[in-house]
């Protein structure tokens, strides 16, 4: 089961979203992932690329880039009738266009593997990857074997499974 | 019968050129008016992006533009074109684009990687219509 919200970054909502999570989502890490631009839009970026996280954990997608909009689509077949690559277990989410400073968060519960996108910059590999847990966790699904429904440049830009797991977190501080 | 012909040209060009000064002036200061769309108002987007200002655009116009960049106090500062790369290099011209208005004096031409609206790599042809203008679209 996958929760998500989506809210502006201000110290109201963060407070309401910590009382309101149940204790459990409380105890659990956040991680945030950035969405970032270059200056001229020449290049686009999660930041990090690829996190590891133990399950229940909540990862925030913050739009730190002050020119653009973004957004962070699970690939899916609710979403634009994509091809899944997240576990089969687990519900898809789609944060709707994030202008500058907003936010949206996803809880993640089932462990295995999530493929990501950014809506209007897909073209410009502008993904990413969540490792939830490790492939001892039960009911654990890898990464997706599709090569039909992303470019070569997307499959290029993922890591894979054991260098997310060796780094914890993939950082791109340009987008290279 | 030559001269009428001559004069009805005459008339109809300095009609016309009334028309097309009479559009740039009011196309100045923010809002240009119709058929001019703030961007923002209709795209996921700022309402001022950085480098850009504020941006206007006749739908019709997509995705080449011309896209008329203001200022935060409203003063048209550039006229931006969006082509996209694959559109170009499949045989796609944009010919006769209009400009906000005459006096331009720098052009910056660079890519861009995409962005609602023109979501496929492009290039921005930025043409700047003062010398400050570019510092006043900056941020």
């Amino acid at each position: 089961m996958i929760i998500a919200r989506r809210r502006a970054l201000t110290m109201g909502g963060s407070v309401f979203a910590a009382l309101a999570a149940p204790a459990i989502l409380r105890a659990a890490p956040l991680q945030v992932v950035k969405m970032q631009g270059s200056a001229r839009g020449e290049r686009v970026w999660f930041n990090p690329l690829g996190v590891a996280i133990p399950a229940d954990s909540t990862v925030r997608f913050v739009n730190h880039d002050p020119g653009n909009g973004h957004t962070a689509t699970a690939y899916h077949p609710d979403n634009f009738d994509r091809v899944r690559r997240i576990p089969q277990a687990a519900a898809p989410w789609d944060s709707d266009f994030l202008l500058p400073d907003e936010s949206f968060e996803v809880t993640f519960t089932v462990p295995g593997v999530y493929d990501y996108y950014c809506i209007p910059h897909e073209m410009a590999a502008m993904v990413g990857r969540i490792v939830v847990g490790t492939p001892l966790d039960t009911g654990w699904e890898g990464p997706s074997t599709d090569t039909t429904d992303v470019s070569p440049e997307v499959l290029a830009t993922l890591p894979t499974v054991e260098e997310i797991h060796a780094r914890g977190r993939i950082e791109q501080k340009d987008g290279a | 019968m030559f001269k009428p012909m001559i004069l009805s040209a005459t008339l109809l060009a300095t009609s016309a050129t009334f028309a097309f000064a009479e559009g740039h002036a009011a196309m100045l200061q923010s809002p240009p008016g119709e058929p001019f769309v703030q961007v923002s108002d209709v795209l996921p987007l700022p309402a001022f992006i950085p480098g850009l200002g504020t941006l206007f655009v006749s739908p019709d116009t997509l995705p080449a533009g011309p896209f008329l960049a203001y200022d935060h106090d409203g003063m048209l500062s550039a006229t931006v074109y969006m082509t996209p790369l694959d559109e170009l290099k499949n045989g796609v011209s944009y010919d006769d684009l209009a400009v906000g208005t005459h006096e331009v004096i720098a052009v910056d031409v660079y890519y861009n990687a995409g962005h609602p609206g023109v979501d496929v790599p492009h290039a921005h042809i930025v043409l700047y219509h003062d010398a400050e203008a570019k510092a006043r679209l900056a941020k």
